[in-house]
């Protein structure tokens, strides 16, 4: 990865009604504004987020991510974020999310 | 001479040297013998032969004498006969003459040829001569003859003594018969005459007695030899000299006057003996034996080669020589066979000594038939064989086994090395050095460093009694035991009580352990330290380097429960700590001389920042110092140089866009130290949201003044304040967001804060001079 890692880049795949985004970099303050724009959940049932290569979620993108799910919630979707590292995971423990997580193997 | 030879036999072959030495004694005993008989033969076969000589020239003389003496006896009875006849009676004179000659006919003297005469000077005219002769028809005939045929025997008249004896004359030629005869006569006279009337005479023959006496030999060589009157010889083996040379003149000729002197000698009637070197028969020494013939004063010679009769002897010796060469050659044969047949073996077993030699063993003993002799030598190069097979495959295998433990020296040495940490920190706050120079293979010395936990750093310098193996194993236990027992965070004075009991379990081999170890907080520059008998450590200060002489302990691994007393000392940034072992400082030059601690002092006053540079420097004055001389015990040495930490401080606007400058300097800052990614997450999560929490509140409405953000580690806790002169607030006091399980009543915000109580060990809040200081710590995890 050859890109500034406190940047964020986003990568989105449709499939029907499944929203496929590969995320590369730090979901902080200064990146999710971008992340929330550019998310289009309109006839999305199912979004899905690999965190493959994010090293950080912060407070600000664990709000992102708080806000897609009650969209697609309304909309009757769901989220699903894959790939999460053990750190991050810890971080959705905490704070009682860990539901949008893609279950321990 | 005989050292000559000594050295010509030295490397000669044995067979050679004994046929020498054998054939050369022989030869000497031989030739002494030999010529010890001859020379004592010598004189007795001469003697013998002188005896003999004598007698038969006795004999010959005798036995001639006798002849001579018949003979006259017959001139004598003719003179007798005569005196009783009247004068000039012819038939009486017949009667006379062949009564003589009827003797002479009859005699056993066998003189085949004899004339008998009567004659009368006085009546020459008228003489009449009778001859008498046997020869003529084998008669006894008288013939007479005219005087005048006859004139020349008047000189006899003349010459014949007038008295009663027999003259003999000279021998002469024999006209007639040219024969050497000789004539006896003798004056008569007439019964009735007063005067001599005539001379009787007989003629005799010498023909006979001449081959007679030339045909005698006295054994092969020796002559008789027969001289008349006057000195001629009647008889010479030499024909120029018989009957014409007298004895004088050839005793002129040849220059011998001994010779003469033994024909007067042997002429006026004496016996002797004479030696010339070389006479007119034999051109070698020869002996005369010399006797008179009675009566006529005729002389008799018995000539011989004095050597002739060595000959026998000569023969013998011959005979000697050819039977010391024939046994000469058997005995060289014999010593030949004996010594190849000896030799040969021997040449076997030297072969296979070479062989051996060469390192063949494949040959052994079976194909020599040896002698007993050769055979204790046979069986002592069987031994050896033996022995040197059994000794050879002991060498190998020890050779493998020496290999094996060169290899395993080597092995050992590896993990020795590998045992020493090489991995020096990069670090802020310290720079450490080493150098190790073991005097053998593998070391009895050993320096250690390791982090104790984030903020302490350890260092250990050891030497273990001895050398080699031992020390190297012994050393091996006690790195390990320090190190793991440091790890526990117990102090040194702790850490060395129990590394002493550990070491003292099973310490049979009664080896024991300098050490020095230090803990250093790498944050205030504390140093706790203890020395357990080691060499003081020095410290670098602005002032230059100084021994510190600490407390002293005893070493490790000798006495159960002792305690051991520790000492602290403050490191103040750029100053340095130099551990060394006695290898330094008890390093001999070639005159024995010690390196010494001051000589250490003077070239440390050349010493530089860098820790590594100095301990190279030190190495190097060692090595001018002890130049030439052997290594003779490890050397080692660590520096550790105290830099300390800068001070972790940064001030930013409260803005969100410094948030990537707030994590930048965060990141380095726990970079320095060995954080797990785990707690980097945690510092770099709570920094985080700290920082936007501030940058979204702190100065809504006033002034941006900015937030100062400070770290530090201490006792495990990495802190992280954040000052700033904002609008009172403390965050802890923040309602924590609820969590519902109803997605559509979950908070939204607030997260931040909680995220940070929820990770943070310690979180302090105080506002102070207008100012909100918040303070978070992270406990470290080891």
């Amino acid at each position: 990865m050859t890109a500034d890692r406190k940047k964020l880049y986003i990568e989105q795949n449709k499939d029907n009604s499944t929203l496929y985004c590969k995320l590369i970099g730090w979901l902080d303050p200064n990146t999710t504004p971008e992340l929330l724009d550019k998310i289009n959940l309109e006839g999305v049932t199912s979004l899905v987020f690999d965190m493959q290569d994010v090293e950080y979620v912060f407070s600000s993108g664990l709000r992102a991510m708080l806000l897609f799910q009650k969209k697609l919630y309304e909309q009757g979707g769901t989220i699903l974020l894959v790939n999460v590292s053990d750190s991050l995971r810890t971080i959705f423990e905490y704070t009682g999310f860990e539901s949008m997580l893609e279950p321990k193997p | 001479m005989i050292k000559a030879i000594k050295n010509w036999l030295k490397y000669k072959s044995l067979n050679f040297k004994l046929n020498v030495s054998i054939l050369t004694c022989i030869c000497l005993v031989f030739a002494f013998l030999t010529f010890y008989i001859t020379e004592r033969a010598k004189p007795i076969i001469y003697k013998q032969t002188e005896n003999i000589a004598r007698q038969t020239l006795e004999a010959y003389s005798y036995d001639l004498g006798h002849l001579v003496k018949d003979t006259e006896q017959i001139i004598y009875n003719i003179k007798n006969t005569l005196n009783y006849f009247p004068k000039d009676n012819i038939s009486s004179i017949k009667i006379t003459l062949n009564s003589a000659i009827e003797t002479v006919y009859h005699s056993e003297l066998n003189y085949l040829n004899a004339w008998v005469y009567v004659f009368n000077p006085n009546n020459v005219a008228k003489g009449t001569l009778y001859i008498s002769s046997q020869e003529q028809n084998g008669e006894i005939v008288f013939t007479s003859e005219n005087i005048n045929n006859l004139y020349d025997r008047f000189e006899w008249f003349a010459q014949t003594p007038k008295q009663d004896k027999i003259y003999w004359t000279d021998p002469y030629l024999d006209k007639h018969s040219n024969q050497a005869v000789v004539t006896g006569l003798i004056p008569f006279k007439f019964i009735d005459n007063d005067k001599f009337n005539g001379l009787a005479a007989l003629t005799v023959n010498l023909s006979d007695v001449q081959k007679a006496i030339s045909n005698y030999s006295f054994y092969e060589t020796g002559k008789l030899l027969f001289l008349s009157r006057s000195g001629l010889y009647i008889t010479h083996p030499n024909p120029d000299i018989a009957l014409k040379t007298t004895v004088y003149e050839l005793s002129d000729k040849l220059g011998l006057p001994e010779l003469a002197s033994a024909g007067k000698e042997a002429f006026s009637g004496k016996k002797g003996k004479i030696e010339l070197p070389f006479s007119s028969i034999y051109k070698s020494p020869t002996i005369y034996f010399y006797t008179p013939i009675e009566p006529i004063n005729w002389a008799m010679f018995l000539a011989y080669e004095k050597n002739e009769f060595l000959k026998p002897l000569y023969q013998f010796r011959t005979l000697i020589f050819l039977s010391l060469l024939a046994g000469v050659i058997a005995i060289s044969f014999i010593v030949y066979r004996i010594c190849k047949h000896s030799t040969d073996q021997l040449l076997v077993l030297g072969q296979l000594a070479h062989e051996y030699g060469n390192g063949n063993f494949s040959d052994s003993f079976t194909q020599i038939p040896s002698s007993k002799d050769i055979d204790i030598l046979s069986k002592a190069l069987s031994n050896m064989r033996t022995d040197l097979l059994e000794y050879i495959n002991k060498e190998k295998s020890q050779a493998i086994e020496k290999q094996k433990s060169i290899s395993e020296l080597e092995i050992a040495r590896d993990i020795q090395n590998s045992a020493l940490s090489i991995d020096y920190p990069q670090h802020e706050a310290f720079k450490i050095a080493t150098l190790m120079m073991p005097a053998q293979q593998v070391s009895g010395d050993f320096y250690d460093f390791f982090f104790i936990d984030n903020n302490k750093f350890a260092i250990v310098i050891a030497d273990v009694s001895g050398k080699g193996i031992p020390s190297a194993l012994f050393m091996m236990k006690a790195q390990a035991l320090i190190k793991n027992i440091a790890k526990s965070k117990i102090g040194v004075d702790e850490v060395f009580y129990r590394v002493n009991n550990e070491l003292y379990q099973g310490n049979d081999a009664c080896m024991f352990v300098t050490a020095f170890m230090a803990e250093i907080d790498l944050t205030s520059g504390k140093v706790d330290y203890i020395n357990a008998g080691h060499t003081p450590l020095m410290i670098k200060t602005k002032l230059g380097y100084r021994f510190l002489h600490p407390q002293k302990n005893i070493v490790l691994g000798v006495k159960l429960d002792t305690e051991f007393v520790a000492q602290s000392l403050i490191l103040e940034p750029d100053e340095h700590i130099l551990l060394y072992t006695d290898g330094i400082t008890e390093a001999e030059n070639k005159s024995f001389k010690f390196y010494g601690a001051d000589r250490l002092l003077k070239i440390l006053q050349k010493a530089k920042n860098e820790p590594a540079d100095n301990l190279n420097m030190i190495l190097n004055d060692v090595k001018k110092f002890t130049k030439g001389a052997p290594q003779s015990d490890d050397i080692t040495m660590l520096e550790f140089a105290y830099y300390g930490f800068k001070k972790s401080a940064i001030k930013l606007d409260a803005d969100i866009k410094n948030l990537d400058t707030l994590i930048d300097f965060i990141e380095k800052d726990i970079q320095k130290y060995r954080f797990s990614n785990k707690d980097k997450f945690k510092i770099v999560m709570i920094a985080e949201e700290i920082f936007t929490n501030i940058a979204q509140y702190a100065y809504k409405d006033e002034k941006n003044q900015g937030v100062e953000i400070k770290t530090d580690l201490v006792d495990d806790i990495y802190y992280i304040t954040f000052i700033d002169k904002g609008i009172k607030y403390n965050p802890l006091e923040n309602k924590d967001p609820e969590f519902s399980s109803d997605i559509k009543n979950r908070n939204i915000g607030g997260w931040g804060i909680y995220i940070v109580k929820k990770i943070a060990d310690k979180i302090e809040y105080t506002h102070k001079n207008k100012q909100n200081i918040f303070q978070i710590g992270i406990k470290i995890k080891k």
